[in-house]
């Protein structure tokens, strides 16, 4: 009977962007190393509910399946992770699936997170180069801080920590963990650097920095363990003293 | 762009600890002078009180009342910022996080009749605060909850506050140095709660 075995999914699926969420149950044959992503596309193929209903398939996104690109970020069993990296045999079933909504819901589980974008501009979360032609000797990464500035390099957008700051969503303004610490990327940078005041100005500005509310839920649910809650501090560091430089150097 | 929120928001954090909590901390220390017996009690009250009007008056106002009402009502917008979620992420300082504003909810509504009854009413009325008139006044039994219940959660969002007061000012940075921190305040947060219901108890006999 081994070859019988399913997986029961209870999935939170939204038809619009308006309009009201609703739960149907999937059952999904059991595979050896089967993920999230995989059940998915198993549904997607055979879009039939556990009743027999044949229904719509169901929206999400993925890309990279493998943890990297952070597309396929969403609310498995009350915890927002990447689905691709989620394995069934992990997992307690009935394994229940919702769209982040922390972000807004475009249809089913896809939702829409240009709102980190707008803030990665607002932090200034680049680096200035001069102009197109090739730089010649152009400066090193510190290799004392080279280490940390690969960490946060990791960062892939995909709203975990959004999701789970409990300081962030419509009722809050806070730009969030992941664009806030983005900051700090550009500011070990040796050219980057040179706009360190900008990027910290703009942390302290409404939504900013300050809106952190130290849950430290960031930390805990990072997929690719970024130590979120040091460069938060190390960042409330750098503005207290870009604070004190405004009040007394001007 | 205007910082107006950033400042704001650290002189909330700070206005926690200074005067807000040394005032939580001479509370505990007044209040357990009780257990050397009544008349140490009523003599460090009436310490307090022989301080002179003029110059008491104007620092209740200033170092206490102001930092208070600021202290709670953007304390209360903050609050509203926030959706606790430690069902759902059910770590320590998740958990920490929802009861700093569990606390701060019940401590504001207790703070306000602990201080129209007994400061503005009961004092200013002209009646002296002294053991006799508390042990009676606990005497009621709700009463007496209610307020055990007020000290300890102001003792836990002070403690809390501790905490967080260290990540907000940068002064814990990595995670060793945090949890050193919140065990440290956790255990100031125990001995004080233990002090409390020490000296709550010595008014039911």
């Amino acid at each position: 009977m081994a070859d019988k075995k399913t997986v029961h999914f209870i999935i939170e699926r939204q038809d619009s962007p308006t309009s009201a969420p609703y739960t149907e149950e999937f059952e999904v044959p059991y595979r050896p190393a089967l993920n999230v992503v995989a059940s998915l596309m198993e549904i997607q193929k055979n879009p039939v509910t556990k009743d027999g209903k044949k229904t719509r398939p169901i929206v999400w996104e993925c890309n990279c399946l493998e943890k990297v690109c952070g597309a396929c970020m969403m609310v498995i069993n009350g915890k927002a992770q990447q689905a691709c990296a989620a394995l069934i045999d992990h997992l307690e079933q009935p394994i229940r699936l919702s769209p982040a909504r922390t972000f807004p819901v475009i249809r089913d589980l896809l939702i829409d997170r240009s709102v980190m974008f707008e803030s990665l501009k607002r932090i200034q979360g680049w680096v200035n180069v001069d102009g197109s032609w090739e730089v010649k000797d152009a400066p090193i990464q510190n290799p004392k801080t080279a280490a940390t500035a690969y960490e946060i390099s990791h960062c892939m957008t995909c709203g975990c920590c959004m999701e789970a700051c409990p300081n962030v969503g419509t009722q809050s303004d806070f730009i969030g963990p992941a664009p806030t610490v983005q900051a700090h990327l550009f500011n070990l940078h040796p050219i980057g650097k040179f706009n360190k005041e900008e990027r910290l100005d703009a942390l302290m500005e409404k939504g900013g920095i300050t809106s952190c509310g130290n849950s430290q839920n960031c930390v805990e649910v990072c997929p690719k363990n970024i130590k979120l809650t040091t460069y938060l501090a190390q960042l409330n560091r750098d503005v207290n003293k870009q604070a004190i430089k405004n009040i007394f150097n001007k | 762009m205007s910082h107006t929120s950033f400042y704001v928001r650290r002189l909330h954090s700070l206005c926690g600890i200074v005067p807000i909590g040394f005032f939580l901390l001479e509370h505990v220390i007044t209040n357990a002078k009780v257990l050397g017996g009544p008349k140490l009690f009523n003599d460090a009250v009436a310490e307090l009180a022989a301080i002179p009007h003029d110059i008491m008056l104007p620092i209740e106002i200033c170092v206490l009342a102001i930092p208070f009402l600021f202290h709670g009502l953007y304390g209360a917008y903050i609050a509203l910022q926030g959706k606790n979620n430690p069902s759902q992420y059910g770590y320590t300082r998740n958990w920490q996080f929802a009861l700093q504003r569990w606390t701060a909810w019940y401590v504001a509504a207790f703070l306000i009749w602990h201080v129209v009854y007994l400061r503005i009413m009961v004092k200013g009325g002209g009646t002296p605060i002294s053991y006799e008139l508390l042990q009676s006044y606990f005497s009621n039994p709700i009463v007496f909850v209610l307020y055990t219940l007020g000290m300890v959660a102001a003792i836990f969002h002070f403690c809390n506050g501790l905490t967080t007061f260290t990540m907000t000012w940068g002064i814990a940075k990595g995670p060793r140095a945090q949890s050193v921190v919140n065990k440290c305040a956790m255990a100031l947060c125990a001995l004080l709660t233990v002090v409390t219901l020490i000296f709550m108890s010595s008014y039911l006999a």
